[in-house]
């Protein structure tokens, strides 16, 4: 049977959209509606293009307001948040230590100290098992005074391993 | 389950490259046809493959939610610019698909290349590699090949060379120990430490690991699935971790452990089920082109075929 003769008779199978004979199991996304700028073609700014497209909506708004590097409602290190998880720890909540912006692969460190025992755990916001991200607390960006929590001079607070009284100051704030 | 390329007519073992022919095998090959205009893949064809530049490395999830990294590969108008036919001494035959990838401005390229890519019909090209292929894998001179000739669901082979590190001391190059940090250790604690015996055989053996250049070598990294094509940017996603270093070019071929070798075999031993990896029915024969990437959707990613890692094995 010759490829043409395979091509009509799977077309005459399909409805909508054309088929893919060389595999039944392969999973076809929808396309997008307009053809890529020709820059893409060549490379140039592809990577950013991925970032902002293989995303899923809602995961994309995350990444693009939260987990950005300049939006007025990002979260800055500092902040308590608490994650929903579809695996094991459902849920957990820490202070943000640091956000790794890789585009899709963006993560985020929360570290918390559960039965006297320093936990971290590294999230990746676009993961799928990502439910929610409830933000319990801001860090301040300006003053750092009455609700929000004080402004962290740093990107990454890995410094708050080695003090455990930084660390109660912040949940001080978030209880009081 | 449909069999594509077992419904063709089978192709007789003397079209198998690494075969050599007897002088009986010979005058019966040049009596046999040339392959049919559509041709179909075969258990025994070995298609040619593709060059790519590496775009760089992102992450994906797949349907059970665990994530796994992955290398965006994409094609720069790749054409085919000859078909290679060599018959040895021994009247044995070498067949092979030429391909040439990223233009480049023609007052760049030296007067025998422009006299090659012009009998081509393509524009000039920075890079022509060749692919090794069985006779009945040849395309025709000038085909854009695209990025739907890799289905998502197989392995490839990506061949590129590795970043280059310098002039590198023992224990970065080969994995050395080196010696211990205090308890008297003078000067050479990085140091690779004896180099032979004595007098016998008194001298060093060609080949002791020593430091020295390290890196910017042809490297070629097997079996690495194909979990999305894009025939729109021509993209071809690789799971896995590719050599070279950003916007480099690759070649990209199908593996030859886990898809051709994996084919020949099973094919032989009858075993019809494992000819290609799971879920894959056939591949674009002779290649995947930009004519039949037309035909097809612009985006195919690959299933997810194994169980979930969240959930306990029983």
């Amino acid at each position: 049977m010759s490829l043409s003769l395979l091509r009509r008779f799977a077309r005459s199978m399909s409805t909508a959209a054309p088929s893919y004979p060389f595999s039944k199991l392969a999973v076809i996304p929808p396309a997008p509606a307009t053809p890529p700028p020709a820059p893409l073609l060549k490379g140039k700014g592809l990577m950013a293009h991925l970032s902002d497209t293989l995303p899923s909506p809602d995961k994309l708004k995350l990444l693009k307001t939260y987990f950005s590097k300049r939006h007025p409602l990002r979260i800055l290190p500092g902040s308590v948040l608490s994650v929903t998880m579809g695996h094991a720890p459902t849920q957990f909540t820490g202070v943000l230590l640091s956000v790794r912006r890789r585009g899709i692969d963006t993560s985020i460190l929360l570290r918390n100290v559960v039965n006297r025992l320093g936990v971290e755990m590294q999230v990746f916001v676009a993961s799928p098992h990502v439910k929610d991200i409830k933000i319990l607390q801001r860090a301040g960006g300006g003053t750092g005074q009455g609700k929000v929590g004080k402004r962290m001079r740093r990107a990454k607070l890995f410094y708050l391993r080695d003090s455990p009284e930084k660390m109660s100051a912040i949940s001080a704030g978030l209880r009081g | 389950m449909l069999r594509l390329w077992s419904l063709q007519h089978r192709l007789s073992p003397l079209q198998c490259r690494t075969i050599r022919t007897t002088a009986a095998a010979r005058a019966a090959a040049a009596a046999t046809k040339e392959a049919p205009v559509d041709s179909q893949w075969t258990a025994n064809s070995v298609r040619t493959g593709l060059i790519a530049r590496k775009r760089g490395m992102t992450a994906m999830w797949d349907d059970h939610g665990a994530r796994y990294p992955v290398t965006v590969l994409q094609l720069e108008n790749c054409q085919v610019t000859a078909n290679v036919k060599t018959v040895r001494d021994d009247g044995s035959e070498y067949h092979a698909v030429q391909v040439a990838a990223s233009d480049r401005p023609e007052k760049t390229t030296t007067k025998p290349m422009l006299g090659h890519f012009k009998k081509a019909g393509v524009p000039p090209k920075r890079v022509v590699k060749e692919f090794p292929v069985t006779p009945d894998a040849h395309v025709p001179v000038g085909t854009t090949l695209s990025a739907i000739h890799f289905v998502p669901g197989q392995y490839v082979d990506v061949i590129a060379n590795s970043i280059g590190k310098g002039y590198q001391g023992v224990m970065k190059r080969w994995n050395f120990k080196g010696l211990r940090a205090s308890h008297g250790v003078s000067v050479s604690h990085r140091s690779a430490g004896a180099t032979g015996a004595h007098q016998d055989p008194g001298r060093v053996w060609p080949g002791k690991k020593m430091a020295g250049r390290m890196g910017g070598k042809r490297i070629t990294t097997q079996n690495l699935a194909v979990v999305r094509v894009d025939s729109a940017l021509d993209l071809v996603f690789v799971r896995g971790c590719v050599p070279g270093i950003d916007d480099a070019q690759v070649m990209v071929r199908d593996a030859k452990k886990k898809v051709t070798d994996a084919a020949q075999h099973n094919y032989a031993k009858g075993l019809f089920e494992k000819i290609l990896p799971k879920g894959l029915d056939s591949l674009p024969f002779p290649a995947g082109t930009k004519e039949l990437a037309k035909t097809l959707p612009p985006i195919i990613a690959a299933p997810t075929l194994r169980r979930s890692p969240f959930l306990p094995r029983e």
